[in-house]
């Protein structure tokens, strides 16, 4: 069996406070595949992002406790290393484009010269060389004229070419995974459909590991091959998109499906929710945090915590934390 | 103390060949009309720039129009005397995207909700007090959310209160600019239930600005669509849905279909690509599908078919009578 490109085991994020422990994620492992993507679905607050940073190590300064037993890019666990040593896995191994192009590129240097700056760090062999791969990078999320776009400033760039630009930086290094946090919320469909398309064939073309994380089971839909589905700071699903979509186990992965409006030839005449809300992480309920909000709970769901069984009847990947799952 | 008196048989709300463009150079709106009855919800969808916004603005009187009017219960916005338009401005109110950018930080809820009846001089201070709790209790919140300030609240809870602020004047009429765009699917279900709720029980009169045609689908009566500031079709919902007539309409529906594995054609790039063809040309001739010698030379008319007594607008050339099966007939 082929090493998974990322590997993450038994990932936990808190926050100590004075009124307790804030439990943020809470015990997740899943693994990707090289050229494979993994949706990671959930409401706003849920834990997606910080999944994300913890992952990446970013949480360092916030005063997020992490806990791993190991993150693993390529087998090489990466949770152990140094500031130093780190600075030179991030961009170049593992990448991450964020929600928000117009916060994450820097307004006073053009796009050339920032993802010039990602390659000439990691890769640094000659001015050229740099100047070649970032302009190969920006042709390849499907600018035609790249040099147009590297004289740019980022203000002069709408929101869809500005979040290209940003996959262009991330993937200016071919990183053997890409961490895509809500790649397209901001944007209309018809620049959210090119963004998705853009990451699948960059994907093709190097073999990227993607997680991408979505609260939106559209994207999810389009483009993932697993998705696992987390609601306060836990995975409740994990399984192959099809099956999730065709057949949800989980009840909260159904109600989220449910949810989701549909565009019908009549005028649908009631909206589904989902009753109740997301509870705030220092008020999680015991048992199964989903527990007060679902129509299906046991005595069981409130007493303990229903764990994630993987490599169920379904198929090897897949399971469901649920004791009365669909 | 609040009463809106209706004028029965005059559109709520007349837009007529609104024009709109920043520095005078940039056309932002380009000629667009549409009436939109009271009680009635209007969606009006579009990619980002689109201009869809920017008429919002226009019918609040935030910017001024290059040409064209707004008429509200069939007066102009623009020759309005100062008093006339802050009781259009009470009747008319808005509800913006983000939900935690468009309320105070330093206000409780009782202080937003109370600023608007204060500005319009609505009640003494028990009506208010009373119009307060009785707005809250519309939108679903408690009353006891009074005293607590925005960052308490969830995203759901505080586009709820910004809803709440928006209906506390009483008015005809919410424009609802993507208000519903940045929250999670089942947040935005229960904002969605909402809207169709003050929609059947309290008759207001929607302009809904999504760029999401699956949310206009639940709570639209007739849609309208923008391209590069113009209008290229307007229909009514179940017409709009079954029957789309303009190829960008096909294009953005196909793209909207959760079930669809449709891709974007080549050359469908986000916006900042100019298309081709001179100004003199239809605006989406360089991205559609079906263009035609005549879509690169000739801006098109509108032209209307009639279903089940609305009216359907399409701006495309291929509705031209040498082109089509169905009757469709030059507006002019």
């Amino acid at each position: 069996m082929s090493v998974a490109a990322l590997n993450v085991k038994d990932l936990s994020v808190w926050f100590e406070t004075e009124s307790g422990r804030l439990q943020i994620v809470d015990n997740i492992s899943f693994s990707i595949k090289a050229g494979e993507t993994t949706g990671l679905v959930g409401e706003s607050g849920c834990g997606k992002t910080m999944t994300a940073f913890a992952i990446l190590g970013l949480l360092r300064a916030s005063g997020a406790r992490v806990e791993s037993a190991a993150i693993e890019i390529g087998g090489r666990d990466i949770s152990t290393l140094s500031a130093g040593q780190r600075r030179r896995v991030l961009g170049r191994d593992i990448a991450m484009v964020f929600q928000q192009p117009g916060a994450a590129l820097d307004p006073v240097f053009t796009i050339g010269r920032q993802i010039a700056a990602v390659h000439r760090r990691h890769v640094g062999d000659g001015r050229s060389n740099t100047r070649r791969a970032m302009l190969d990078s920006l042709e390849q999320v499907g600018f035609g004229k790249p040099e147009k776009i590297a004289a740019a400033y980022p203000h002069e760039l709408s929101g869809g070419m500005a979040q290209l630009a940003m996959i262009a930086m991330a993937t200016v290094c071919k990183p053997a995974v890409l961490i895509a946090d809500e790649p397209s919320t901001a944007l209309d469909s018809g620049t959210r459909a090119v963004i998705l398309q853009q990451i699948k064939r960059l994907q093709a073309d190097h073999g990227t590991a993607i997680l991408l994380i979505s609260h939106d089971l559209s994207v999810i839909r389009q483009s993932c091959q697993n998705v696992m589905v987390m609601y306060c700071g836990r995975l409740l699903e994990v399984t192959d998109c099809q099956s999730l979509f065709s057949s949800p186990r989980h009840p909260y992965s159904a109600g989220l499906i449910s949810c989701i409006p549909q565009i019908s030839a009549v005028k649908p005449s009631g909206i589904i929710t989902i009753p109740g809300r997301v509870p705030a992480p220092s008020a999680l309920p015991p048992g199964c945090h989903f527990a007060p909000r679902c129509d299906r709970a046991l005595s069981a769901c409130v007493q303990s915590i229903p764990a994630l069984e993987t490599g169920n009847q379904r198929s090897n990947n897949s399971g469901v934390a649920c004791f009365s799952p669909l | 103390m609040v009463t809106n008196i209706p004028q029965p048989g005059l559109p709520l709300l007349q837009v007529q060949a609104l024009s709109l463009s920043f520095r005078r150079q940039e056309q932002v709106v380009d000629r667009v009309s549409f009436n939109l009855a009271a009680g009635r919800t209007l969606g009006l969808v579009g990619a980002s720039g689109a201009g869809k916004s920017s008429i919002a603005r226009a019918i609040l009187h935030l910017i001024k129009p290059d040409a064209g009017n707004i008429l509200f219960h069939g007066k102009n916005i623009s020759s309005m005397d100062p008093g006339q338009l802050k009781e259009a401005r009470r009747r008319i109110q808005i509800v913006f995207q983000e939900p935690s950018a468009s309320l105070s930080p330093r206000r409780t809820v009782a202080q937003t909700l109370l600023e608007p009846l204060r500005h319009f001089a609505i009640g003494d201070s028990d009506y208010r007090q009373d119009r307060i709790r009785q707005t809250l209790q519309t939108v679903g919140l408690d009353a006891d959310v009074l005293q607590r300030y925005p960052h308490q609240f969830s995203s759901g809870q505080q586009q709820r209160i910004a809803i709440a602020r928006a209906l506390v004047t009483n008015p005809d009429l919410l424009i609802a600019d993507e208000a519903v765009s940045a929250l999670d699917v089942s947040v935005q279900a229960r904002i969605l239930q909402l809207i169709q709720t003050l929609q059947t029980e309290h008759g207001i009169a929607f302009l809904f600005i999504s760029h999401d045609l699956a949310v206009i689908r639940q709570v639209a009566d007739e849609v309208a669509v923008m391209y590069r500031g113009q209008l290229l079709e307007h229909s009514p919902a179940d017409r709009f849905f079954s029957r789309p007539a303009h190829p960008y309409s096909k294009a953005l529906l196909a793209f909207a279909s959760f079930d669809s594995s449709s891709q974007p054609p080549i050359g469908w790039l986000p916006a900042g690509h100019e298309p081709a063809g001179g100004s003199s040309a239809c605006v989406y001739a360089g991205m559609c599908a079906d263009t035609m010698p005549v879509c690169e030379r000739l801006e098109p008319e509108y032209y209307k078919s009639q279903h089940k007594q609305q009216p359907h607008c399409v701006k495309c050339h291929l509705y031209n009578e040498e082109h089509a099966n169905e009757t469709w007939t030059e507006v002019n």
